[in-house]
């Protein structure tokens, strides 16, 4: 019988800022046990001893100042507790005590164990509970931000776990160029919020093929004229700054950024494409978090099949080389469709090579094979559209469009 | 169908003058690096050490994002330009087009820029 994935023709990834899964959706948990939120006995130690509970006091703005530490040697303290020895296990107990060592403060130390109310975000929790939410989404590597992303555009970072510059490693080709290139061609752009907020990809991407970014005013007009490309990728505001427009508010919710507005972005990315009925049925949204931003999460990042590339003993800062035999801490990601059924949970592992990896199986069915090993092995979270499609894989799967989705006041 | 209330940020959020964070100077230092690779006529002359703030960082990163796909759309106009005659191209040669965007917007400081 014919699903929705028969229908789907476009693919918009929004890539948010730093915040753990935990952290977002925890409280999901109690709405539905399935969801792996935040139950009552977790906790992790402070620099005294004192088990401090997860608890639901996270605010929009303001607490989370310094912003928590997610390089590489912090992460590594806030997975293995500080442990460095060769049998060390991974048990998500040093979130306070990396916190600690900015501010060498115990109170505030605490604070990074707490998480949003539901309520609090009734968007994000939303589209959650309505569509399809993966309960094992971990960023790509256990560090920051630039790498974390290069997963998402290269399925590899080039053995980078830091945020300087990178070249690109021929023969690993971005997803963009892979999709315009191909035979018959695909379309593919990246959207930044506007030129004074840019985007995160300027050495490779920005600086040499210009053409694929448009501004997120364009993506709005692209939506809402029905010619958006068969992949987009939306990138957040990173900054408060005045716009031609006036005065724009960061909305990449990065700490210590208002998570409002990221919240007021998720909406509007949604109802655009929600709004146009030419594009609701044939586009999948993906909402994902680059990396958790130091916050707290409970699940230990699992291992996974080593890149083709290592970084020094020397770059990751703990005196260990890093294999990228392991995946990054847990982040918040829903897929949306109406042809997902209501209040689905994925279980299965992904991470962010899991996009270029779904994208060049659904829409390059002979794609280039010089693709990095962590993409080759990633899942995929929509399937190729050839026969046989495996029925229990599939999230899209329903045979009828769903005419109960949400809408927002956007 | 219910419509759901989506709260907007409140007005204090909007903070220019914020230390901007790791991830902006990051951001700067890779248009830095592209920077560094335009010639000479798209750069913007502004001194990155001295950012500091949100807004500071933004004002770079708009520049230099601008300067970027305008050095390409220029790139792209002369390589579009059919062939001249001799005698056209001779006439032609005093004056070279220049970034029309670019001199209005050069600074030498990285002031936010105030509307």
């Amino acid at each position: 019988m014919p699903t929705g994935l028969d229908q789907l023709k476009h693919i918009v990834v929004l890539m948010m800022e730093n915040r753990s899964f935990d952290h977002m959706l925890g409280s999901l948990k109690a709405v539905d046990a399935r969801i792996d939120g935040v139950s009552d006995p977790l906790s992790n130690p402070d620099t005294t001893g004192a088990l401090i509970k997860a608890q639901a006091l996270a605010e929009f703005q303001g607490q989370l100042n310094p912003d928590p530490d997610h390089h590489f040697p912090a992460v590594d303290i806030q997975i293995f507790g500080g442990d460095t020895s060769p049998g060390r296990v991974a048990n998500m107990q040093g979130f306070v005590k990396s916190y600690f060592n900015q501010r060498r403060d115990v109170g505030h130390s605490q604070k990074i164990m707490y998480y949003f109310k539901q309520s609090d975000l009734p968007v994000l929790t939303k589209l959650a509970l309505e569509f399809a939410v993966f309960n094992r989404w971990f960023a790509s590597i256990p560090g920051p931000t630039i790498c974390n992303r290069a997963f998402a555009h290269y399925g590899t970072s080039f053995g980078r776990v830091d945020m300087d510059p990178f070249d690109v490693i021929e023969p690993i080709k971005s997803i963009y160029t892979r999709l315009i290139k191909a035979t018959p061609k695909h379309t593919a752009k990246i959207y930044y919020y506007d030129t004074a907020s840019s985007t995160m990809e300027v050495v490779n991407l920005l600086q040499n093929q210009p053409e694929l970014f448009g501004t997120y005013d364009r993506f709005k007009k692209d939506c809402d004229k029905g010619i958006l490309p068969e992949y987009s990728f939306v990138e957040p505001n990173y900054s408060d700054h005045t716009g031609d427009s006036g005065e724009e508010v960061a909305n990449d919710q990065h700490p210590d950024h208002d998570v409002l507005a990221g919240e007021f972005l998720i909406a509007e990315v949604y109802m655009h494409i929600r709004r146009n009925p030419k594009l609701w049925p044939n586009t999948a949204l993906l909402v994902v978090y680059d990396e958790h931003g130091g916050i707290y999460d409970h699940v230990p990042p699992p291992a996974c099949k080593p890149d083709k590339f290592h970084s020094s003993e020397a770059d990751p800062g703990t005196n260990q080389p890093f294999k990228f035999d392991r995946l990054g801490v847990r982040v918040p990601a829903i897929l949306i469709s109406p042809w997902i059924p209501k209040n689905t949970v994925v279980d299965r592992v992904f991470d962010h090579a899991s996009i270029p990896a779904t994208l060049a199986k659904f829409f390059l069915e002979d794609d280039d094979p010089n693709r990095s090993p962590r993409e080759i092995n990633a899942d995929v979270f929509i399937e190729p559209n050839v026969a046989p499609v495996d029925a229990n894989r599939n999230l899209l799967s329903l045979a009828n469009m769903r005419d109960d989705c949400p809408t927002f006041d956007v | 169908m219910e419509v759901i209330h989506v709260p907007r940020p409140s007005k204090k959020a909007m903070y220019p003058d914020r230390p901007a964070n790791g991830l902006l100077l990051a951001q700067v230092s890779h248009l830095q690096h592209a920077e560094r690779r335009l010639p000479l006529r798209y750069r913007s002359d502004i001194y990155t050490h001295t950012i500091r703030t949100e807004g500071e960082a933004a004002n770079y990163i708009r520049e230099v994002t601008e300067a970027i796909h305008q050095a390409h759309a220029d790139a792209a106009k002369r390589r579009a330009k059919p062939a001249r005659r001799r005698g056209l191209e001779i006439a032609a040669a005093a004056e070279r087009p220049s970034r029309k965007s670019s001199s209005k917007r050069k600074t030498k400081t990285t002031k936010r820029r105030k509307k």
